[in-house]
């Protein structure tokens, strides 16, 4: 006698309870294998849930529904919960035992790790990565988030270093570091802030090769210019290595421990004295080297209130090339794609309308002033403080307001003094 | 009287590559040609038959010394050896050699092997009893003075003096004076692959992470600014919130 089957019921056994769409195991099912949420199916591979994972690929809804399926984990990570990010940021790599020690001598221009720095100890980590080793940034007292930038030690040297001009004492500060810590590879910036000097002066004392101004950095291989530019020198990277700006990318990823290890002592002989900042008139500085620079467009008519402006702020005058076209300002003030491209930390533009060409000049500018009686000019889009007003009742107000300040500082001074 | 000794080099044209007056070089000889009173000791270390040295003598100088090395050899030191008999106050050289190793290391290897002090990037300079008053010059448009005692290496910015015109009859006139010296064969470019050099692209300083399109306008878009709009305020609102915001920025020192 044969049993009777009856399909229905065996297929309703089947069912998974508990989902959205009825979904059947089919197959035999291990015993007390019942929930759907399970990470990993029956015959024990992941499983997807592609619900989920389109969820997490939503980088927003409105107004129109927006997918990005190529960086899962970063779209998750933006609306993910705060609980995410803090786990993200707790998982510090810390490297106890090294196999050897790379040094990064940080560069801190005005005391703050600059660009530069963080691209210096980039490259040290792509030295360290490659045979276990760990980086040692030689900074000064008081900095911090070199964690951040790939550091696994930090040595302080004292702060004073930073502030006065002393190479001596700063060469001779590092030769003691490179002394006690016997790295492997000791990375200097190629920069005209004291970075280059003070490589080479570590090198002329330690009598060894510095590999100076490095373009191109991986664990086998470093290349330089050399020959006037004509050539490039290549060899297995040396002890003593100066890096040009830009020629690395700054770390990104993992966070660093940055832990504070002692500073050695060390003496030095002074023998450069008399040290002080000399005055310079800014408006003589060229364009491409200044830092604050007052540039005028079409919309300034007032030509002397400019000049006058620039002398009381201090700022190096610039302008489009409308302006230079007319002959108002000399040709070299130029700012723009066939003009000079500047790097200045602040630009104040005054009626310029900020057209594809003014603004590829000023794409390296940190910060931004505009001042023009067009709210929609593109200038205005690009500043970071815009002002609608016209330039010809802005300027002489600026002027009285700076020499009121002035005078307010230097009689506050007196009564100091 | 004040010994100066310049070291002059020969320098390589950065479009056709022939040999030419190192700029920086000359520039150091202009400066030490600007000191009154002083006696110039011109040394080059290389090839005494090198036709570009006579542009140096047209510069002013009566002699010129060099002290014969083979090329491809090390001048460090041939030219301490030199410079240690000669004593002299003050060495001046441009800050980079063009056409070489151009790794910047001389003027620091001679100051090591004098036992001298060493200051670098100096556009101007004038000397008083034992000591130098230099100015140096740094980026951004600075200037920085400094002092500094005798014996005294300085390495030479371009942002110095214009070199003057090398004239032709005092090229003529003047003596270049060979030294026989001995110098070791440079072993570390040997170590080293050179080729010609081929430009890199510009490395975009481009965020990671964020979204395609986020990352698109990065790389992209010009860059837009915070974005704090004041609409037609007052014209001392306006100066007020413009000198506030260069304050804040540390653009106008409030000292
Ligand atoms: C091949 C090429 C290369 C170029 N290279 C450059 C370059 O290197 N540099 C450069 O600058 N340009 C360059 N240009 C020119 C560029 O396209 C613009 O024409 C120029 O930048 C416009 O200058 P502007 O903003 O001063 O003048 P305008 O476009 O005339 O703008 C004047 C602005 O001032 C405002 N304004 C008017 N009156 C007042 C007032 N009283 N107060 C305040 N604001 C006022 C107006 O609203 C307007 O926004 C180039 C063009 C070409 C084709």
């Amino acid at each position: 006698m044969r049993t009777r089957r009856d399909p229905r019921a065996e297929r309703q056994a089947k069912l998974v309870p508990g989902t959205a769409r009825p979904r059947f195991l089919v197959g035999a099912a291990p015993a007390g294998f019942a929930n759907a949420g399970a990470a990993t199916g029956p015959t024990g591979r992941p499983r997807r849930d592609p619900r989920a994972s389109r969820a997490a690929a939503v980088v927003r809804t409105a107004p129109r529904l927006r997918l990005d399926w190529t960086n899962k984990g970063q779209a998750s990570l933006a609306i993910g919960t705060a609980q995410a990010a803090a786990a993200v940021k707790a998982a510090v790599r810390v490297i106890e035992e090294p196999a050897f020690l790379v040094l990064a001598v940080l560069d801190q221009p005005g005391g703050a790790p600059s660009d530069h720095d963080r691209q210096l100890i980039a490259g040290a980590r792509l030295l360290a990565d490659a045979g276990g080793g760990a980086v040692v940034a030689v900074t000064v007292e008081g900095v911090s988030g070199l964690g951040e930038a790939g550091a696994d030690r930090l040595l302080a040297l004292p702060a004073d270093l930073a502030e006065g001009y002393e190479p001596e004492r700063h060469a001779a500060a590092v030769l003691a570091a490179i002394e006690t810590l016997k790295p492997r590879h000791v990375l200097f910036a190629e920069s005209a802030d004291g970075g280059a000097d003070l490589a080479r002066r570590v090198a002329a004392a330690l009598g060894e090769r510095l590999f100076a101004g490095v373009e191109a950095l991986s664990p086998d291989r470093a290349s330089r210019r050399a020959r006037g530019g004509a050539a490039e020198m290549a060899r297995a990277p040396a002890r003593l290595m100066s890096v040009a700006a830009d020629a690395l990318p700054p770390h990104e990823g993992t966070v660093h421990e940055a832990r504070t290890i002692p500073a050695p002592a060390f003496e030095a002989e002074r023998r450069i004295g008399a040290v002080r900042p000399l005055a310079v008139d800014p408006d003589l500085i060229p364009l491409t080297e200044t830092d604050f620079i007052l540039s005028a467009g079409n919309g300034v008519t007032d030509w002397e209130g400019f000049a006058e402006l620039a002398r009381v702020l201090g700022a190096t005058r610039g302008g489009s090339r409308v302006v230079c076209d007319e002959g108002h300002l000399p040709r070299e003030r130029q700012v723009g794609a066939s003009g000079s491209l500047v790097r200045a930390g602040c630009y104040v533009a005054y009626g310029i309308a900020g057209a594809p060409q003014h603004l590829q000049g000023i794409t390296e500018v940190k910060r931004v002033v505009a001042i023009n009686t067009d709210l929609h000019a593109e200038m205005i889009k690009r500043a970071d403080l815009a002002i609608v007003a016209d330039a010809q009742e802005v300027m002489p107000a600026l002027i009285r307001h700076a020499l009121e300040r002035r005078a307010e500082r230097q009689g506050k001074e007196r009564r100091n003094a | 009287m004040l010994k100066v000794a310049v070291l002059l080099s020969i320098g390589r044209h950065p479009a056709s590559g022939r040999p030419r007056r190192a700029p920086l070089d000359a520039r150091a000889l202009e400066l030490a040609l600007r000191l009154p009173g002083a006696e110039i000791h011109a040394v080059h270390a290389g090839d005494p038959a090198e036709p570009v040295l006579r542009d140096y003598l047209g510069m002013g100088l009566d002699r010129l010394t060099v002290l014969e090395i083979p090329a491809g050899s090390d001048p460090v030191p041939a030219l301490v050896a030199h410079l240690k008999a000669l004593s002299p106050d003050l060495i001046l050289a441009g800050r980079c050699a063009e056409g070489g190793e151009d790794s910047g290391m001389l003027p620091y290897l001679v100051a090591q092997g004098l036992g001298a002090a060493l200051l670098p990037d100096v556009a101007d300079l004038s000397a008083g009893e034992g000591t130098a008053t230099l100015t140096q010059a740094l980026p951004r448009g600075r200037r920085r003075q400094a002092e500094a005692r005798f014996p005294l290496v300085v390495s030479v910015h371009p942002a110095a003096p214009e070199p003057r015109q090398s004239a032709f009859a005092r090229a003529r006139r003047g003596l270049v004076e060979a030294v026989a010296a001995s110098a070791p064969q440079d072993g570390f470019i040997g170590e080293c692959e050179i080729r010609p050099w081929r430009p890199r692209p510009k490395r975009l300083r481009l965020a990671a992470g964020g979204s395609a399109l986020e990352r698109l306008k990065a790389a992209t878009e010009t860059k837009s600014g915070q974005g704090q709009v004041l609409v037609r305020p007052t014209a001392d609102e306006a100066a007020r919130a413009i000198y506030e915001y260069l304050v804040e920025q540390r653009v106008i020192g409030t000292s």
